[in-house]
């Protein structure tokens, strides 16, 4: 039996899983020593140690470039895109109520997609590629609301969102494909480069970005993270308790969509994080929506990192997407969890 | 009207469809000409040229690729019960692309036979995947889970396939347009062992037309009734893996009408396999006839990937039958 | 002589880094038009980016570059490669670079330039930077110099026909693209004086994309000069079956016997000067040709 403790302080009551703590503080090492790894990889290995004193004291100035210039903002832009998109995805997976779902499968990715390749193709002429973050979003909220929209009958359920959902993704992957094709090759590459997923090249204002959007968006999540749990139960049931299931259903749907949309629109659109990460966070903590979500985002935040690090450094000098090193590594684990999940 | 009167004017109905594709281009070739080409080939003439080579083999593939495909999505949805499975969905059409691509970008080969050997190992692959994780825990085949399944297995497959062309990019932009669904002309030649491959497929779905009706009634009365069904399901999957690995050998990745039309020919005809089977050979041909057709004169002298069109207008229509569909639930 | 140079660097408003005698700099090019130019310079770079094709260095360069390190692809370039060759001056593409170019400009000044084709500009520009501004200007005079006699030397040729209408074809596995005007041999070629036809000056981008025999029609002229964008079997089968098609010996092209196979490098990838020059060349060996026949 885990050591449950419950904390009461006037009129608000928690409990806390003791065990569920020590695995949280060490998956918080872990996610430290990659990104100290990450700091002293590339083409210039350095020990953790040199990677410590240049961040506190510079010295030569290419090293201190390349690690406080070149490494760090990626690493971190990595981590915070992993974190959102796993999160994203536990949440999705209770919405849907079912262990494959994922930010992929409601449009937020082929939305987000589409917007994109939009922009680079036609608009990043003009307007440069400051406001591509903006399309993907916008594109990732529009389609996440045109299947919203179209699954409402008298309340949506989940069946209805999954189907509508990859009925509408695939609208929007066919658009995206349309436009690819036809626009001129030097964009395509480009475009087919965000579309793997690839934190190339970020500066410290895009992890900050990112970070401003998810500290924004982490209030409405702790208000109903509460919830959460509740919401998987049946609609009927959940109702008979006394949760609103409509009001919990978009809300969390919302915020869901934000984590994701605002990850992808940094990072690309990687796939695979948000159905991956929340699967081994679920094996490695108790049930409780706040555990696992904290462990969902570390472990995100990890792959991402570790995915980005292969990218870069497995085959210098190319430097290639994270994406692509996200289904190499999750691919494996996720199906070995899927077979042993069988007997 | 019977099915047998209803089955013979769809014949009719693909004929047209034959002999607009083969009048509809950059130029318009008017009947008499079609005609023409076939009865008196001259062959100085260009129009009975392109008749008789660029626009017939397109109008011969698209019949083939479009009835094999809602073949295989029939078949589909007899083998899992499920209304919703079809080769794109199940990710069975992204497997065998990714396989193709994989085998042409590292082994470097670009013979039709490689592709179709290519595509079926893909085909199988994925399919494989799908069933596996689809079967996963506890619980019946619900549609959500093998949909949801299916839609992680595509995704998995087109990410693995972006990957191999972010590396590889001098190929990307002769895949991509083929990936997205291309009819363009193949000299009927090459393709040859291709459609060979379809026609099989589709005269073995229609041999055993017979035992999936069998089948459908349930597991426990088909084996009361004395049928093997773990040979016919096998013989089953074996086609499916046949037409759709042919299928997007041919012609890339086309999805919506192995789902589609097997939907509209139950409901239009009837839920008799023996009738099924034809019916959605027939109107799958149509269909794809129809949408290649469009996308060859939408935006001349240029050509709209004929998956973009499949998509574009497959996608609306499923979306109204999933909000219809409360038997889904 | 020093001080000349420097003073000339000055008249011409040099950017801030450029200190009048300074020893040669070490420059990184990030695309391939800036390589192109800064080897015409007479500049060896520190660094450069993958070519395209002919893997990793085009042919024509292969000399000039032997022991250059690369620094990754153009659209990806390694920024820590870049970053531990300490450059004094990166050249890049607005183009290509402009979210890298936060990053860029903490390594080393950056030569930004709009575009990745437009050899000229990009020449001027670098020789301003580099300090080869006399040598640049020579360049672009001896240019100016060669288009205009390989022009009266095509309309003493052409005669009566001048000028002819022409179409850029590039043959790949399974369709073919045309060139536009607005792109970089057609700009060359319009500079020589070439017509184009009606729905090459009506479209607009740098090309078309044509996966249709059908709509050959579109591209005749009555030069084309062709070239395959690869040398595998896939592109040849291609281009046999398409001068074997009937709608394409219908087109007065072939049937004038003036299609003409060219350095598909120098015509589409090099974007830079030398590869211009290499395009005058082959336009020249056409010239050449009309005469003999």
């Amino acid at each position: 039996m885990d050591k449950v403790v419950t904390w009461r302080r006037g009129g608000y009551s928690r409990r806390v899983n003791l065990s569920t703590w020590l695995r949280l503080a060490a998956a918080l090492v872990l996610t430290v020593l990659v990104m100290l790894g990450s700091l002293s990889l590339g083409k210039v290995i350095l020990s953790p140690l040199e990677v410590i004193r240049i961040l506190f004291s510079s010295q030569d100035a290419s090293l201190t470039l390349i690690v406080e210039q070149l490494r760090f903002p990626r690493i971190v832009l990595a981590a915070l895109v992993g974190a959102a998109l796993s999160v994203s995805g536990l949440i999705l997976q209770s919405i849907i109520r079912n262990p494959l779902a994922s930010p992929d499968l409601l449009g937020i990715t082929s939305g987000a997609s589409a917007a994109a390749v939009l922009y680079l193709s036609f608009l990043s002429a003009t307007l440069g590629q400051q406001f591509l973050p903006l399309a993907a979003m916008l594109g990732a909220a529009l389609a996440t609301l045109a299947i919203y929209l179209l699954a409402w009958k008298q309340g949506t359920s989940p069946l209805r969102l999954v189907l509508i959902g990859v009925g509408v993704s695939a609208m929007l992957t066919a658009a995206t494909t349309f436009i690819l094709v036809f626009s001129p090759l030097t964009t395509t590459l480009s475009a087919y480069v965000w579309l793997t997923g690839s934190v190339y090249g970020a500066s410290w204002p895009e992890p900050l970005a990112l970070a401003s959007w998810l500290l924004g968006i982490c209030p409405l999540l702790v208000l109903l993270a509460r919830q959460v749990m509740v919401q998987q139960l049946d609609d009927n049931l959940a109702q008979g308790i006394g949760v609103r299931v409509q009001w919990l259903r978009a809300g969390l749907l919302l915020v869901s969509v934000a984590l994701a949309g605002a990850a992808i629109a940094w990072g690309g659109a990687i796939a695979f994080v948000g159905l991956i990460a929340p699967h081994i966070a679920k094996r490695l903590v108790a049930p409780g929506f706040a555990g696992q979500a904290v462990m969902a985002a570390l472990i995100g935040a990890n792959l991402v990192m570790l995915a980005d690090l292969v990218g870069r450094t497995l085959f210098l000098p190319l430097d290639l997407p994270a994406g692509i090193f996200v289904a190499v590594l999750g691919t494996p684990f996720f199906l070995y969890l899927l077979i042993k999940q069988r007997h | 009207m019977s099915p047998g009167v209803k089955l013979c004017s769809a014949g009719v109905v693909l004929l047209l469809c034959c002999v607009l594709s083969l009048a509809v281009g950059a130029t318009w070739i008017p009947l008499p000409q079609i005609a023409a080409a076939f009865v008196h080939p001259d062959p100085l003439s260009i129009n009975h040229v392109l008749v008789t080579t660029t626009r017939l083999s397109r109008t011969l593939m698209a019949i083939f690729v479009g009835a094999s495909l809602a073949v295989a999505g029939a078949l589909m949805q007899a083998l899992t019960r499920n209304p919703l499975a079809s080769p794109g969905l199940f990710g069975i059409n992204a497997g065998a692309t990714f396989f193709i691509i994989l085998f042409s970008s590292i082994f470097s080969l670009s013979s039709p036979d490689a592709w179709l050997w290519s595509a079926f190992i893909g085909a199988g692959v994925a399919g494989c995947l799908v069933w596996l994780i689809g079967n996963m825990g506890q619980g019946s085949l619900s549609p959500l889970r093998i949909v949801l399944a299916g839609a992680a297995i595509a995704a998995l497959f087109s990410a693995f396939s972006q990957a191999l062309l972010v590396v590889n990019q001098d190929g990307l932009d002769t895949v991509l347009f083929w990936m997205a669904g291309s009819l363009t002309e193949r000299s009927l030649s090459t393709a040859a062992p291709l459609l060979l491959c379809a026609v099989l497929g589709l005269a073995g779905a229609l041999l055993l037309a017979g035992q999936l009706n069998v089948l459908n009634a349930g597991e426990e009365i088909a084996t009361g009734l004395g049928q093997r069904t773990g040979l016919i399901r096998l013989l089953m999957s074996v086609l499916v893996i046949c037409l759709a690995g042919s299928a997007v050998a041919l012609a890339g990745s086309i999805g919506f009408i192995g789902l589609l039309v097997p939907h509209m020919v139950r409901k239009g005809l009837s839920i008799d396999h023996r009738w099924l089977l034809p019916g959605c050979a027939l109107l799958g041909a149509i269909v794809l006839l129809l949408a290649d057709t469009l996308s060859r004169v939408l935006i001349l002298p240029q050509e709209v990937p004929v998956g973009v069109m499949t998509a574009l207008f497959g996608a609306p229509f499923f979306i109204l039958l999933a909000r219809r569909g409360g038997r889904y639930g | 002589m020093r001080l000349s140079l420097g003073a000339l660097a000055l008249r011409f408003s040099a950017p801030a880094w450029a200190e009048a005698g300074a020893a040669p700099l070490r420059v990184i090019t990030l695309f391939q038009g800036a390589t192109d130019c800064a080897v015409m310079l007479g500049v060896t770079p520190c660094g450069v980016v993958d070519s395209w094709s002919e893997k990793p260095t085009y042919r024509y360069l292969r000399a000039a570059l032997e022991q250059v390190p690369h620094v990754g692809l153009e659209t990806q370039p390694s920024l820590e490669d870049i970053a531990l060759l300490k450059p004094d001056l990166i050249v890049a593409s607005h183009f290509r670079h402009e979210r890298i170019f936060p990053l860029l400009k903490q390594i080393a000044p950056v030569l930004m330039l709009e575009e990745v084709f437009e050899f000229k500009k990009t020449l001027a520009m670098m020789g301003a930077a580099l300090h080869q501004q006399q040598r640049a200007d020579e360049i672009l005079n001896r240019w100016q110099q060669r288009v205009a006699q390989l022009c009266q030397q095509l309309q003493q040729t052409f005669a009566g026909r001048w000028p002819p209408t022409v179409s850029i074809l590039d043959i790949r596995e399974d369709h073919i693209r045309s060139y536009l005007p607005a792109s970089f041999p057609g700009s060359v070629l319009t500079e020589l004086g070439f017509n184009w036809s009606d729905s090459s000056r009506e479209a607009s981008g740098v090309s078309i994309k044509l996966t249709s025999k059908e709509s050959l029609a579109v591209v005749n002229a009555d030069i084309f000069f062709v070239f395959l964008r690869a040398q595998n079997a896939a592109v040849q089968r291609n281009y046999e079956s398409l001068v074997q098609h009937p709608l394409w010996k219908q087109m007065r092209a072939p049937q004038q016997g003036q299609v003409w196979q060219v350095d598909g490098v120098a015509w589409s990838l090099s974007g830079g000067m030398l590869g211009a020059n290499l395009m005058l060349d082959d336009v020249a060996r056409v010239a050449a040709a009309q005469v003999a026949s």
